[in-house]
């Protein structure tokens, strides 16, 4: 279950990336494509093949589900939204994220004040 | 993309839904328009072609999740349906391929003794072809009579000898006579579909299911289209003894027919694409045959025998899997 295989192991960017676009509100494909680039800081742009491959694999997992359908110039868009496990998975992470950061920045103020060489 | 050229939008569409076959069939059906929607969305003004990373891309993420499916695909009801379907046609096939290798070596050597003093004549040592086309002639009788158990049974010790004949190979050679030769003749049986039949009497419901899903016509013409695909150097051997079977050109001619036969015999169904995928499995060692590389003691090529064992193998994983599917299935039910 990937739920379970997360816990062991860090989560890859592309998935952290949609989880971030989707935790602020539904998206559909192109726009968690451009919203992720953003959140990257334009450093990350998912190709779409990549995009729906991790969709389905967090949609299995239960991580995000579909929200909404619409038609917008003859074609369909369909929005996904995070559910309560993917928002919980998702605080767990950057919550890791945040720690490890707190690290690596505690250890670069201390090699700058010359602690460390 | 802009309206300004529908007819370059049009080719574009065009040349992304080819790459979309990459997918499955059920994400396709999921998600093929809106996926459309963002790769046109996407797309530079004027663009006519997909980029090369965005092909690539396409590709290796379809193929993936098809790689990843493929657990849950052989653990569906359509698994243990497809390797029922198995269970009825390959050792029939092998039955078949027995018999037309035993008539291409006879054909072969015809010129030299006539055929029935070499079948009346045969040395007990090399006998072993007799005793083992009477044994697959009753996995196919007894599978034909719901007898699954004792069928599997014959065919895992049809397939322990071909084990033991193709590891002692060598031996076999510098043996004149006696068990070792007898066994190895009984072992001369085509490793892959022996390990494909015998697997799928072991953990499928069956032949009587299998021929209930598909029929006897059905049947039995799945079973003469891969007998003449997989057997399709004897049957040539059986027509001109002189044919250059172990040319390369030939080799490829017989990996040609395999795939042919496979495709011929396909039902267009979920089992029949499931029956398709584990008899095209065969591809791997009859293609390995055409790219002898080093040459083993026994007179085997190395590289064919470790991917001939290799697919052997592998076949019984598969087949676990699709059971282990089954079991869950029927403790969840009751």
């Amino acid at each position: 279950m990937y739920v379970y295989d997360m816990k062991k192991r860090s989560m890859q960017e592309p998935t952290f990336l949609i989880l971030t676009a989707l935790a602020a509100g539904p998206q559909h494909g192109y726009g968690i494509i451009t919203d992720a680039e953003r959140i990257s800081g334009g450093v990350t742009r998912l190709q779409t093949g990549t995009l729906y491959m991790a969709l389905d694999r967090l949609r299995s997992a239960r991580l995000v589900e579909p929200d909404r359908e619409e038609v917008a110039g003859g074609r369909l868009r369909r929005y996904y939204r995070l559910t309560d496990e993917g928002a919980a998975l998702l605080a767990a992470e950057t919550e890791r994220r945040r720690a490890s950061a707190a690290v690596a920045a505690q250890r670069l103020r201390a090699r700058l004040a010359g602690g460390t060489a | 993309m802009p309206a300004r050229d529908p007819a370059g939008a049009a080719v574009l569409e065009r040349r992304y839904l080819r790459l979309l076959r990459c997918y499955p069939p059920t994400h396709r059906e999921f998600h093929r328009e809106e996926m459309l929607g963002v790769l046109l969305a996407a797309a530079r003004p004027g663009q006519r072609t997909p980029g090369l990373g965005q092909a690539v891309n396409l590709a290796a993420c379809g193929l993936a999740i098809r790689v990843r499916r493929i657990p849950g695909w052989l653990a569906a009801d359509a698994g243990q349906d497809a390797l029922a379907v198995v269970s009825l046609i390959a050792p029939a096939v092998v039955l078949i391929l027995l018999a037309l290798g035993r008539g291409a070596q006879a054909a072969t050597a015809a010129a030299r003794v006539p055929f029935w003093t070499q079948v009346l004549l045969v040395p007990p040592s090399l006998g072993g072809w007799v005793v083992v086309m009477i044994a697959w002639l009753a996995v196919v009788l007894l599978g034909l009579t719901g007898s699954r158990g004792a069928a599997a049974a014959i065919a895992s010790i049809s397939l322990t000898l071909a084990w033991l004949a193709v590891l002692t190979a060598g031996v076999q050679q510098s043996v004149s006579g006696g068990l070792v030769q007898f066994l190895g003749s009984a072992g001369d049986v085509p490793v892959f579909l022996t390990s494909l039949a015998a697997c799928s009497l072991v953990f499928s419901p069956g032949p009587r299911r299998g021929l209930a899903i598909v029929g006897w016509r059905r049947a039995c013409f799945m079973i003469a289209g891969l007998s003449a695909g997989f057997g399709f150097p004897w049957i040539v051997q059986l027509a001109d003894p002189a044919a250059p079977v172990g040319d390369l050109a030939f080799r490829l001619l017989g990996v040609l027919a395999i795939a042919v036969a496979v495709a011929v015999t396909r039902v267009r169904s979920p089992v029949g694409r499931r029956v398709a995928g584990l008899v095209a499995t065969g591809l791997l060692p009859s293609l390995a045959v055409t790219i002898p590389l080093v040459d083993y003691p026994g007179g085997w090529d190395l590289v064919p025998l470790l991917v001939i064992l290799l697919v052997a193998v592998l076949v019984w994983p598969v087949a676990i899997v699709s059971w282990l599917g089954r079991v869950r299935r029927a403790s969840r039910a009751g």
